[in-house]
């Protein structure tokens, strides 16, 4: 079963995507900052990220970084408030870069597809 | 006078002088009736000069002569009552005259005559004369008063001047010039003229002109009708007339300059006369300086050439008299016609200068709009998340028939519609820097309205498409300009959708670009809301953001083009958008 860590400052959002991604079968782990979710990349081994952007400290362009210097074939999607952050040549790194909406259903489409996509790759 | 050398008393050297000049019929006769002294309203009786005329015997004018036989001996000459004789002219024709006289005794001691001789055809002509005069000062009055009680145009004031020195009731003059000085202020140039070119003409107009009343405005009317045509050959040479000022000794500046009216005669010589000589084709002509208060304005000239008669010491009077109401009237209606050039100037500046500041007042708004949306969108977009998310997994998870399920569901419905605003919101503010490419127009506008078609059909509105822009490509993001003709459909779509209607889209060709319209046959919009429609926030409906056609200008703005929205004269709205097509070669 895929693990899926989501890196997100606020707890409701950790929870919805949590139950979404559970119901859809994947094993989830969530992280309330940056710094955790570097940590939990580095432990606990996840086969995808999901990013939040603007975080009170590190921000998840930042925490990209980190992770691609780390593991550069672990997907990452950015998941964010804010459309303008797709000017952002920082962003164009992720693997994909979805707007947050109350329809999950994009978010869990992007998981189900990069995973399959790693699959083959590997 | 006391000092002459005859030592002849100065109040006889007056009186013999005033007698002499004066237009009266006057002569003084011996016993023989030989003239001993005539005036000069006696030659022009008689057809004689005054000096001819002495020496002569009167009775030899006599008709028959023996009337007069000596002076003496007429009793009636003795009564002192004014009695009736005929005379012969120098031309043949017979005058009936009526004599005063009376006898005094001579210097010598000899007997001598005054006769003073009352003719009526003198005093016929000289009354008449006076009556023309009375009729000339009326009708300038006239016309002074009427160009600056009424607002006529410069052309007008112009026009109106020349008419009335040319006129029949007017000055009488056949051709009449009037010459300006140009804005600049170095040119004394020809502005208009008017009058026949030929005999023929010349007759047709004078008659019909004078015939008709004086009023200066039925007098301009029959000008209008009898002159119009005729005038080109004038004008013609009016627009040759033209001395730069530094020419000071030009005969035009310095009758301009000096103020002195000029009579040009044949013999007439000065610089630059011949050349307006040559030009008018004719020898003779009257100048007027045109001058207010403020200086000299130009100058009329004047001519008789169709007709070749004289200009008289009187004709140039009148020409100045009139040339000096004239030149006011000119001068305050180019003083009104640059009033109104500022005037608008200014309307304009104040014109400009609103729509900058609406200008700004939006730029400014959207600024605030850009500011405030990244909180929106932060703020409002999280919980939503949370909110529709949740929603969802409720709705998802309740029993079918549950009422809670319902319920669920509208949370849901509601959240998708808060998160549309805040979509349509961001996109609005996102700097357009994306990748354009070149897609061929037709294709792209089919695909993007063809997709419509089923929402359309569920609010029962008919689709049609008519497309006619030919093979063309349009350098564009495909994306923007497929949302911007999903917008103006579903807009048109809410519109039409009242009384089931039509939405109709068609693109063509045209100069330099491609028109794409979009149509319904809804109620349109009031005209006052025509500025506001693209306006951010503004829209007549009750749903969906008010963003929609903001976006699409700003979409179609990034393109260079233009999108424009009308009432359609058969009902409904009209958009327009207007799209250029790339340059040929090498432009993107």
């Amino acid at each position: 079963m895929a693990k899926v860590l989501i890196v997100d400052d606020e707890p409701n959002l950790r929870l919805l995507y949590e139950t979404e991604l559970r119901r859809a079968g994947y094993e989830t782990m969530t992280a309330s900052n940056a710094e955790q979710g570097l940590e939990y990349v580095d432990t606990m081994a996840p086969d995808l990220v999901i990013l939040d952007i603007r975080m009170a400290g590190m921000d998840g362009i930042e925490a990209l970084q980190r992770i691609l210097d780390r593991d550069n074939t672990l997907p990452v999607i950015l998941n964010t408030a804010y459309s303008s952050y797709r000017e952002n040549f920082m962003t164009w790194s992720a693997d994909a870069y979805v707007t947050k909406s109350s329809d999950v259903g994009e978010l869990i489409d992007t998981v189900k597809s990069l995973l399959q996509q790693r699959l083959v790759e590997n | 006078m006391t000092g002459h050398p005859d030592h002849r008393d100065w109040r006889a050297e007056t009186l013999l002088c005033g007698f002499e000049q004066s237009l009266l019929v006057q002569l003084v006769i011996d016993d023989e009736t030989r003239i001993v002294l005539a005036s000069e309203g006696a030659g022009r009786l008689f057809g004689w000069s005054r000096s001819d005329l002495i020496g002569q015997r009167l009775r030899q004018f006599a008709v028959p002569p023996s009337a007069i036989d000596s002076c003496q001996q007429s009793a009636r000459c003795e009564s002192g009552d004014p009695f009736e004789l005929e005379f012969r002219t120098s031309s043949g024709s017979v005058v009936p005259v009526e004599v005063l006289c009376g006898h005094f005794v001579g210097p010598d001691g000899a007997t001598l005559c005054y006769l003073f001789l009352d003719d009526h055809a003198t005093r016929a002509s000289l009354e008449s004369l006076r009556t023309a005069r009375l009729a000339k000062l009326s009708l300038l009055n006239q016309v002074s008063d009427a160009l600056y009680g009424a607002h006529l145009t410069l052309e007008q004031v112009l026009e109106a001047v020349l008419i009335c020195v040319a006129a029949g009731q007017g000055l009488r003059f056949n051709r009449a010039f009037l010459l300006l000085i140009d804005e600049a202020g170095q040119t004394l140039r020809g502005e208009i003229a008017i009058g026949p070119s030929n005999h023929a003409e010349a007759e047709r107009i004078w008659q019909n002109l004078e015939t008709e009343p004086v009023d200066l405005f039925e007098m301009m009317t029959t000008y209008d009708r009898s002159l119009r045509e005729t005038d080109v050959a004038v004008n013609e040479i009016v627009r040759h007339l033209s001395v730069p000022l530094a020419e000071e000794d030009h005969f035009l500046i310095r009758a301009m300059n000096g103020r002195q009216p000029i009579l040009v005669t044949g013999d007439f010589q000065a610089p630059g006369v011949d050349k307006v000589r040559e030009l008018l084709g004719h020898d003779t002509c009257a100048v007027a300086p045109l001058t207010t208060h403020h200086g000299p304005v130009g100058v009329f000239l004047a001519d008789n050439a169709i007709s070749g008669s004289a200009i008289t010491d009187l004709d140039l009077e009148f020409l100045q008299l009139f040339a000096n109401q004239s030149a006011n009237a000119i001068e305050s209606s180019r003083l009104n016609r640059e009033l109104e050039r500022r005037l608008m100037d200014l309307r304009k500046a104040h014109r400009k200068q609103r729509e900058d500041q609406q200008t700004l007042l939006r730029m400014e708004r959207l600024s605030v709009m850009g500011e405030t949306s990244a909180i929106v969108a932060h703020e409002l977009r999280n919980p939503l998340v949370s909110i529709g998310g949740f929603a969802r997994s409720l709705e998802r998870n309740l029993p079918e028939g549950d009422s809670n399920r319902e319920y669920a569901a509208i949370i849901v419905e509601e959240v998708g519609r808060l998160e549309r605003i805040i979509h349509d919101l961001l996109d609005f503010i996102r700097p357009q820097k994306r990748l354009r490419k070149r897609v061929d127009c037709d294709q792209l506008i089919r695909q993007a309205v063809e997709r419509m078609r089923e929402q359309l059909e569920a609010r029962n509105v008919g689709l049609q498409i008519d497309l006619q822009a030919g093979e063309v490509e349009l350098n564009c993001h495909p994306g923007e300009i497929q949302q911007v003709m999903q917008n103006l459909v579903m807009n048109g779509a809410q519109a039409a959708a009242d009384g089931g209607g039509t939405v109709r889209v068609t693109t063509r060709r045209i100069e330099g670009g491609v028109e794409i319209e979009v149509l319904d046959d809804g109620p349109g919009f009031a005209p006052e809301h025509a500025d506001q429609l693209f306006s951010p926030f503004y829209s007549t409906r009750t749903t969906g953001s008010g963003l929609g056609l903001t976006i699409c200008r700003q979409i179609i703005k990034a393109h260079g083009g233009v999108i424009r929205a009308d009432n359609r004269s058969e009902g409904g709205a009209r958009f327009v958008v207007v799209i250029p097509l790339p340059r040929p070669s090498g432009s993107d």
